[in-house]
């Protein structure tokens, strides 16, 4: 007799988590669907308002025609009209391939024939006739951060984007616009493959203090040849063996012309330390050694990656010192201003309920590079500056670079020990000094970017 | 009728006289051949194009020492001056190497990038307009049309926010031969904006510098001035990717070095404030 009654308990019990998944499943939709309905986009969307420039960046998200001029047009019209009004434009179509083939790509075929309902064509538009190249690059995907198919959403989905004014940083989305268009790498409207394969035509983003990818490569031995010769070498050529006496950014990022970039990396963006020799960086490390030996002896490449590696390593034991520095001061309550007395991270008052500084990768500092004491000031610039650049040097072959770069972090880490002393000299931070708080809280920009994003 | 005739006669002499005058110009002023200094220059075209002179007379170049002539930027010769000083190498003679800011920011631009790969393949016998070269070199935008006053689309004080409407209308002209207005008045707009925010953080620490000088000396103060200093040149990096489109000038060597800047200023006054306690 007991039997039946233990079977319509485990019966009932059953229907617990239905119902739990029944109301869960749909609340989570519905809430992931309202997090991504505001006026921005990605994960914060409903937390800003875009720029109206950002239209032109993220079409797909914010591009909106409008209707000076009314009617359906075919490709010579619109070339008849704005050979007047914008003759560059036409130009350069003329000069490029669309114009060329026997079925000419007109204007229309990109940004629609309703001069009521034009659109900035994004990669799916190219995808049409360039399917292949297309899926190379979303394949991107699969990699993971960095990579050029992810870009928009790693800016629109960044905290510290979330939380500046937008006008300030629309400056971001000029580079990461690289997932949402392709005339980032072959410039409209000519949209040159020969253009593409030169290494000047990512300098625009791969240029600066995180990614000083030209100043590296230019420097090397392969970045000399190519200055002094470059100019009059075939760049019609695809990108394979033999065909270019040294290579560029894209022989080897893209080598063969695969539109795929992220596949490779092994140390990736260089900003946190990685195992260079698990099974996955194994693989990769093979595919480096192999392109590598379009030109050079295999032993030889693969000394290059160990003399990489050692260089990186190099390179942690310095941050992790400074990294130890820093969380030895927050732990003794030494670090002025605390995060109690400026302003909040980004994205922190709506999303966390701690107030606590972060330091590293991990704890999300990459995010934290104002609204910080100028002591973790120092850290992020040493670790996202001197130590980036220490890195791009090391693989794109510059030794200048990485001796200039190393040295520039021994010089900030002493900096980091000294200011520590003096922070612990000043005692312990109390953090309801009126004076101090206005200090951080107060002040035109730090009040606008609290009421504008 | 008898009003009509007369202006009809007038016009058609002035075409005749027009089209004759065409070539006898052309023949009696066929480009002089030899060296001259720019005051010979000058007198000729002030003749010929005293529009150009007038232009010139009000531009940064006439009213700067030491003063940049026509010479400076054209030679002596008189053979191919124009298309030869039309190369950006021109300006860049002057305007800082490859790492001044302001070359370098163009330089890493699209617009710099496209005119360093195709600029061997250029006509530089083609006026300044028209998009009749790919990409814009420095003449094309700031002496557009062959305007000689090289300085109406430039503004020396940052700080000051009333120059710029003029300043835009200048450039704006040049940037329509490839662009769409709705894009340009934009992507202008969005300049003066991001300009603006750079102008809070540097006022932000100015501000912040007066009210601790009533506390501090001006010895105790020094770094944050001299913090302060480097801001003006942030900004300047600001405006120049703005100006230029590097957008690595607009964010590492702009917002984010502001930023910077600006916390440093507040934890060192800070600092002064604690030892004081």
């Amino acid at each position: 007799m007991k039997e039946p009654t233990m079977k319509t308990k485990k019966v009932r019990y059953i229907w617990i988590p239905i119902i739990i998944a029944l109301i869960a499943v749909p609340i989570g939709f519905f809430y992931v669907d309202w997090s991504k309905s505001g006026d921005g986009a990605g994960l914060y969307s409903r937390d800003w308002i875009p720029d109206a420039m950002f239209a032109y960046w993220n079409p797909d998200d914010f591009y909106q025609s409008v209707s000076t001029i009314k009617g359906e047009f075919n490709g010579e019209q619109c070339i008849s009209c704005h050979q007047a009004v914008t003759p560059g434009i036409v130009k350069d179509w003329q000069a490029s391939r669309h114009s060329k083939v026997e079925q000419k790509v007109y204007c229309n075929d990109c940004h629609g024939s309703n001069h009521e309902d034009l659109h900035m064509p994004t990669p799916k538009v190219c995808s049409s006739c360039h399917e292949t190249q297309h899926q190379q690059f979303v394949d991107e995907k699969r990699y993971g951060f960095p990579s050029h198919a992810l870009a928009m959403e790693r800016a629109l989905d960044s905290k510290h984007f979330v939380d500046k004014p937008k006008a300030e940083v629309t400056a971001c989305l000029q580079c990461h616009s690289v997932a949402t268009k392709c005339d980032s790498c072959h410039t409209r409207h000519k949209f040159s493959a020969a253009e593409a394969r030169r290494p000047e035509a990512c300098i625009t983003c791969h240029s600066g203090p995180p990614h000083p990818d030209d100043e590296t490569y230019f420097n090397s031995a392969h970045g000399q040849i190519y200055l002094a010769e470059g100019e009059n070498w075939d760049w019609s050529k695809p990108l394979r063996k033999g065909n270019y006496k040294v290579p560029t950014c894209a022989y080897c990022h893209m080598n063969e012309g695969k539109h795929q970039v992220a596949d490779k990396p092994i140390w990736k963006f260089g900003i946190k330390q990685v195992n260079p020799l698990s099974s996955g960086n194994k693989i990769k490390r093979k595919q480096w050694v192999k392109m590598c030996s379009d030109c050079h002896a295999a032993d030889w490449s693969a000394q290059q990656l160990k003399a990489m590696d050692a260089e990186r390593k190099r390179a942690w034991s310095k941050l992790y010192q400074a990294e130890a520095i820093l969380k030895g001061l927050r732990a003794d309550g030494f670090l002025y201003p605390s995060a109690k007395q400026r302003p909040a991270y980004p994205g922190d008052t709506k999303h966390s309920l701690i107030q606590r500084e972060r330091i590293g990768f991990f704890e999300g500092q990459a995010s934290a590079f104002y609204n910080v004491s100028p002591i973790e000031r120092d850290y992020f610039e040493m670790w996202y500056f001197e130590n980036l650049a220490a890195y791009r040097g090391s693989a794109h072959g510059d030794i200048s670079f990485v001796n200039k770069s190393h040295k520039a972090m021994d010089k900030s880490l002493q900096k980091l020990k000294q200011h520590a002393k003096r922070l612990r000299a000043h005692g312990k931070v109390e953090v309801d000094e009126t004076t101090l708080r206005n200090i951080w809280l107060k002040g035109e920009y730090t009040e606008f970017n609290r009421e504008n994003n | 009728m008898f009003i009509r005739l007369p202006r009809k006669l007038f016009l058609f002499y002035v075409s005749v006289f027009y089209l004759i005058g065409i070539p006898v110009h052309a023949e009696n002023n066929t480009a002089p051949t030899g060296s001259f200094k720019s005051k010979a220059c000058m007198e000729c075209h002030k003749k010929n194009n005293p529009l150009l002179i007038k232009d010139w007379r009000s531009s940064a170049h006439a009213n700067t020492q030491p003063i940049t002539d026509c010479v400076a930027c054209h030679g002596k010769l008189h053979q191919a001056a124009a298309s030869s000083s039309r190369r950006d190498s021109t300006c860049i003679r002057c305007h800082g190497g490859k790492k001044d800011p302001v070359v370098h920011s163009y330089t890493t631009s699209k617009h710099g990038v496209l005119m360093q790969l195709e600029k061997r393949s250029y006509d530089w016998n083609q006026p300044l307009a028209d998009a009749n070269y790919r990409a814009p070199g420095c003449s094309y935008c700031h002496m557009h049309k062959a305007g000689h006053n090289v300085s109406a689309g430039i503004r020396d004080d940052l700080m000051d926010k009333a120059a710029e409407k003029k300043v835009r209308e200048q450039t704006r002209i040049a940037c329509l031969d490839c662009h769409a207005p709705r894009y340009i008045t934009r992507l202008f707009e969005n300049g003066e904006r991001m300009l603006e925010i750079g102008r809070k953080k540097v006022r932000e620490a100015r501000s912040l510098i007066e009210q601790s000088s009533v506390t501090f000396s001006d010895d105790e103060l020094a770094p944050a001035r001299a913090q302060l200093v480097k801001m003006q040149q942030h900004l300047t990096n600001v405006y120049l990717g703005v100006a230029h489109q590097s957008p690595d000038y607009q964010w590492w060597h702009g917002h984010p070095a502001l930023d910077g800047d600006l916390l440093r200023i507040k934890g060192f006054i800070g600092e002064l404030y604690r030892i004081k306690k």
